[in-house]
């Protein structure tokens, strides 16, 4: 939680999307961009790049508000996924609430999935998040190209986790708002436990989510 | 606060902090753009927070904005953060409508624009000091572990030359105890030689003598028929002067002498050969019960060509127990004994060999009346390889030796002056063994 002012009634929370270099990470935001409603969102800032590469983050903000009068702001951030750039990872993912991990799907970016995946436990522990208790949900992106792994191998391979697995296209434009939707939801979970949003500020599970991924057209 | 890692306290810049408008438009690009405004129509303009209160405004002095004022939204990551007002009974109209829309547009950007940079700067900022205080921490163990190995090295050292020595004085034992293994194996090799000749040369002289006896005693015989007649005066006279020219009387006497020495002769070379055999040791392996007197003794036999011309070597022996010990090996340091002393001194060499008990042990002294070893020297003298002689003339191992058969055995070696001049090498020996050392 990037903020909590009781006195203005205001909550800032913050999703980080993860992943290794180039799997997807800012065409998934271009895509919620694109398919969600511009009302109760801010637009995609999306900070200098190099050659279209990330170098610091991306930010797409979300805006709503609880029946309790409660202003609940969630910044989702995407993070640079080369190697060289893991101190600005580092920054990014303070105070994180949620986790998306973006991996490739194609069999040929299997270690540097893994290699990701462990960079961001590592980078949780510095930061001092603890990652059991975070929520997080796993995207494979790029269904569209040849040479992927096949579902069962994925589900096989993550089942035992306990991880929601979202398979996507952030190209093609699908599994993308299932992703945020997912996320949204576990995020929900985890911060109820601590701030009663049902009880105390008349927010469900369904609404918040409902209100994130409104679809535009 | 959160603490760095040199435990200092730090602002920890947080990506996602949210920013009010009044940092994200600056007075100095704010008033600009008001100004324009102002001249382009839209006199009294100001920019509010979302409170309503003012933050900057064109110059004009006018009232404030009251409820119901022209108003549009500064848009701040999608969200209002404030806005442009016109005062209070400001004139409407399409344009001036457009033209305040315009402004809020532009400030929008601005303000936005604004965001981007610092957000940029301040994420490589605290990008570059994370960085620059890994890497002060990254040199801080790194300093540490060069430390760690600096005092690692030194001691290193210290092992390395200590194990030197040890490796020094095990490989010099090693190259005494071949030579000595292989000049038994020769010694025993040509003992065997040597004693298949001699016994039959022993043998034939013995028959030889024999022989000659009975020869003699023939022409004796002979002699005294001779003598006596019954041979005509030309043949007594023929052979009279046949046997002067033989000699025969001569060697008569000198036969019997000849052979008698030969068969001593034999007699001393088979005594030599079984003091080698003895000597060496080399039929026994292990260990043996010895007299060190004995031995002491065999070894001076063996060396009897080196003693000097003239020297005195006197003999005090006390009765000796009969100790368990490598025989071979004590032979062996006697020898290096008895040659140091040899070769100090040439000349009028006197030395004195003492043995006795003192208590538990065998103390047996080695007295020469050479140089001596200076006191400086002590210490150095039984190192591997440690001589005073020139090339050739010795390798600086016997000492080493009879150092390391002694304490193998747990016994002890010194080197004293002797009164009156020279040196007095002492070794101690239990005479029951208690724990049996190792060569260091």
């Amino acid at each position: 939680m990037i903020e909590y002012d009781t006195e203005e009634r205001r909550m800032i929370l913050k999703f980080v999307y993860y992943g290794p270099a180039l799997s997807g990470k800012t065409t998934n935001l271009l895509r919620l961009h694109d398919l969600l409603e511009k009302e109760g969102r801010g637009d995609l800032m999306v900070l200098d790049t190099k050659d279209d590469r990330t170098i610091f983050f991306d930010l797409l903000p979300f805006f709503l508000v609880a029946p309790s009068g409660l202003k609940i702001k969630v910044k989702v951030y995407t993070v640079p996924g080369q190697v060289q750039h893991d101190a600005t990872r580092k920054t990014v993912l303070q105070r994180a609430d949620g986790i998306a991990f973006v991996a490739d799907s194609r069999r040929t970016e299997t270690k540097n999935n893994a290699e990701s995946f462990a960079n961001l436990e590592r980078n949780l522990s510095i930061v001092g998040i603890d990652i059991d208790r975070l929520p997080l949900v796993i995207q494979y992106n790029k269904r569209d190209l040849p040479g992927i792994l096949p579902e069962e191998e994925i589900r096989r391979a993550w089942g035992p986790t306990g991880f929601p697995v979202i398979l996507s296209s952030a190209l093609e434009g699908w599994g993308v708002v299932e992703t945020f939707r997912a996320l949204a939801e576990r995020a929900y979970d985890a911060l109820d436990r601590r701030y009663d949003f049902a009880g105390a500020h008349g927010l469900t599970r369904e609404s918040f989510a409902e209100r994130l991924v409104r679809r535009s057209g | 606060m959160p603490t760095d890692s040199g435990g200092r306290h730090r602002i920890v810049y947080c990506v996602g902090e949210e920013r009010p408008l009044r940092d994200l438009l600056p007075a100095s690009e704010a008033a600009a753009l008001l100004a324009a405004a102002a001249r382009a129509g839209l006199h009294g303009v100001r920019i509010v927070d979302p409170r309503g209160k003012d933050l900057w405004g064109s110059g004009d002095d006018v009232p404030p904005a009251a409820e119901g004022s022209a108003a549009r939204p500064i848009l701040i990551e999608g969200e209002p953060a404030g806005g442009v007002v016109l005062p209070a009974g400001a004139a409407g109209g399409e344009t001036r409508e457009a033209l305040l829309g315009l402004l809020a547009d532009t400030l929008t950007a601005m303000a936005h624009n604004n965001l981007k940079r610092m957000l940029t700067t301040e994420t490589h900022t605290e990008v570059v000091n994370r960085s620059y205080e890994e890497i002060l921490e990254t040199n801080r163990n790194l300093a540490a572990s060069e430390q760690r190995y600096r005092e690692l090295a030194g001691t290193l050292e210290i092992k390395v030359r200590e194990r030197t020595e040890e490796l020094s004085r095990a490989m010099a034992r090693l190259v005494q105890q071949e030579k000595m293994a292989s000049v038994g194996q020769l010694a025993a090799g040509v003992a065997h030689e040597i004693n298949n000749p001699l016994a039959f040369v022993t043998s034939n002289l013995r028959t030889l003598k024999k022989y000659t006896d009975r020869f003699l005693d023939i022409i004796a015989r002979y002699q005294r028929v001779f003598e006596q007649g019954g041979v005509a005066q030309q043949d007594r006279d023929d052979l009279r002067k046949h046997r002067e020219s033989l000699r025969v009387d001569a060697i008569s006497e000198d036969a019997g002498d000849l052979l008698r020495q030969t068969l001593e002769g034999t007699e001393r070379v088979r005594k030599i050969v079984a003091d080698l055999k003895g000597f060496s040791h080399v039929d026994e392996e292990g260990e043996a019960p010895a007299d060190l007197n004995r031995e002491i003794d065999r070894t001076l036999s063996v060396m009897t060509h080196e003693i000097p011309a003239g020297a005195g070597i006197a003999r005090e022996f006390s009765p000796l127990p009969v100790i368990p010990c490598l025989p071979g090996a004590f032979n062996q340091m006697f020898l290096g004994l008895l040659r140091n002393a040899f070769q100090a001194r040439q000349e009028g060499l006197r030395m004195t060999i003492r043995t006795g008990v003192s208590g538990d042990r065998i103390r047996i002294a080695f007295a020469d009346n050479g140089p001596g070893v200076p006191a400086d020297l002590r210490s150095r003298i039984f190192e591997p390889f440690f001589t005073t002689r020139e090339v050739g003339k010795g390798k600086g191992l016997g000492l080493t030796v009879a150092y390391d058969i002694v304490t193998a055995h747990g016994g002890t070696i010194d080197v004293e002056d002797t009164p009156g001049g020279g040196a007095t090498f002492v070794l101690q020996l239990p005479i029951r063994r208690g724990s049996h050392d190792q060569i260091r």
